[in-house]
């Protein structure tokens, strides 16, 4: 680390840490853009760090020690607000407060991953010394083959207009609401129709405007649908 | 000494595995091996068992290693400091505590969200997601379709299996053995007195 007494308070003081090596205003700017969790700088090590190059001598050195104080009581502050558990009405109050058991199993479920971690971080170091094979295959030539002829044809099909699908097999559509309605109206008279009984012999398409039909005639009043369940079966019931 | 069966060098199946094994980067499977190299998978593995008597730690400068499920060539960790002087390259800076506490919840609970990571560990770990991902270590493997927005999905990677020098999650000692039940006792016994001393006598209540 580094403390030039010549220049602008702080502006070249370096620090070594673990998780950060550089100008500390740095440091200070990815902590509050949130690029380094705070939880990882070693508060306590910065402070050593500074007290190792201050120099009470040099001609800004209150200044200096001005602007330390300052922010290193920020990085305190932002550090112990992260560390306070955040009151339930502050975010978004769904967070009840926990039971005495339900923190026990919190901290629990912590401490098993923090050991965890603590085998883990001994596997990284007792496997850091490994270097797999550096070698590295030369990109594979293919057969992939770029023709002229192969370009122009993949331009006309882009550039050129799609055919009209075929409707040939589509028929003629002969059947109308009214007519299904009718249909319908004449079955109620002799009171109420299973759906599945009155569409039975119908194609899709008929039964499909047969049910558009009940609905019209279920949204005039002229009819009830009948259904004890969700997706269950649906019977027609003349309207009283 | 003859490194062929034939006159026209047909290889032996040792060489063949030894051979794919020394042009991957990355851990190669049994089945990879095997359809690389035409042999069946019995002997695909015993070529492999030949193949880490020759190319043990005591005897090589080259280690074969079963590593994420699949098997890698590597350096001797005795030789990394002649590797890495003769690449020029330092070893990647090592990684926080908070990163290794992420690593562990993405084995042992993961796939999971950025906020159960969090949950976990009681503080917001975006930070340390972000740079475990850039470092290739953790991944977003798919979304969590169950929660609101649709949150991305966290789990280890090959890489990080290779770097803990592990074959599959399962070498990962279980959660349940790694915290012994006297200290699970002290903390409940903690929290019990904490809790003790936080109470407001009935005499002192208005």
């Amino acid at each position: 680390m580094t403390l030039d007494p010549s220049g602008r308070a702080l502006s070249d003081f370096t620090v070594e840490l673990d998780v950060y090596s550089g100008p500390y205003e740095w440091l200070l700017a990815l902590i509050l853009k949130e690029e380094l969790e705070i939880f990882e700088v070693p508060l306590r090590e910065l402070v050593n760090l500074y007290l190792q190059v201050r120099n009470p001598e040099a001609p800004n050195a209150l200044e200096r020690d001005t602007d330390f104080a300052g922010s290193a009581a920020a990085l305190v502050l932002l550090k112990s607000r992260t560390l306070s558990p955040v009151p339930a009405d502050a975010e978004d109050g769904e967070e009840d407060e926990l039971s005495p058991e339900q923190l026990a199993e919190r901290l629990t479920r912590y401490l098993m991953v923090r050991r965890g971690a603590e085998a883990l971080r001994a596997s990284f170091a007792r496997n850091a010394g490994y270097h797999p094979t550096a070698h590295v295959l030369p990109p594979h030539p293919g057969r992939l083959r770029i023709e002229p002829e192969h370009i122009l044809e993949a331009a006309r099909r882009s550039f050129s207009r799609p055919a009209e699908p075929s409707v040939k097999h589509l028929g003629p559509i002969t059947v109308t609401l009214q007519e299904l309605a009718s249909v319908i109206r004449t079955a109620l008279v002799r009171g109420p129709v299973p759906y599945e009984d009155l569409v039975k012999d119908m194609d899709r398409l008929r039964s499909a405007v047969a049910f558009a039909a009940a609905l019209s005639l279920a949204h005039e009043g002229h009819l009830t649908l009948l259904q004890s369940e969700p997706l269950g079966p649906l019977t027609l019931e003349p309207a009283r | 000494m003859n490194e062929t069966n034939g006159v026209m060098g047909t290889p032996r199946p040792a060489h063949l595995v030894e051979a794919v094994l020394l042009t991957s980067a990355r851990p190669v499977g049994v089945g990879a091996l095997s359809s690389a190299t035409g042999l069946t998978e019995d002997s695909v593995n015993s070529s492999l068992s030949a193949l880490a008597r020759r190319y043990s730690p005591e005897t090589s400068g080259i280690v074969l290693r079963n590593v994420a499920g699949g098997y890698l060539l590597s350096t001797n960790p005795a030789c990394s400091a002649a590797v890495e002087r003769s690449r020029d390259e330092a070893r990647p800076a090592p990684l926080s505590g908070a990163a290794y506490e992420v690593l562990s919840c993405a084995i042992y609970h993961g796939p999971l969200t950025r906020s159960a990571i969090s949950g976990v560990r009681g503080v917001n770990s975006d930070a340390v997601v972000r740079n475990l991902i850039d470092r290739g270590l953790i991944a977003e493997v798919g979304t969590d379709r169950e929660s609101p927005g649709s949150p991305a999905l966290l789990d280890v990677t090959e890489e990080l299996l290779v770097a803990a020098g592990s074959a599959s999650r399962e070498d990962f000692p279980p959660l349940e053995t790694l915290v012994s039940e006297e200290e699970l006792t002290r903390v409940r016994e903690r929290l019990r007195s904490t809790e003790r001393s936080t109470e407001v006598p009935p005499s002192e209540t208005p």
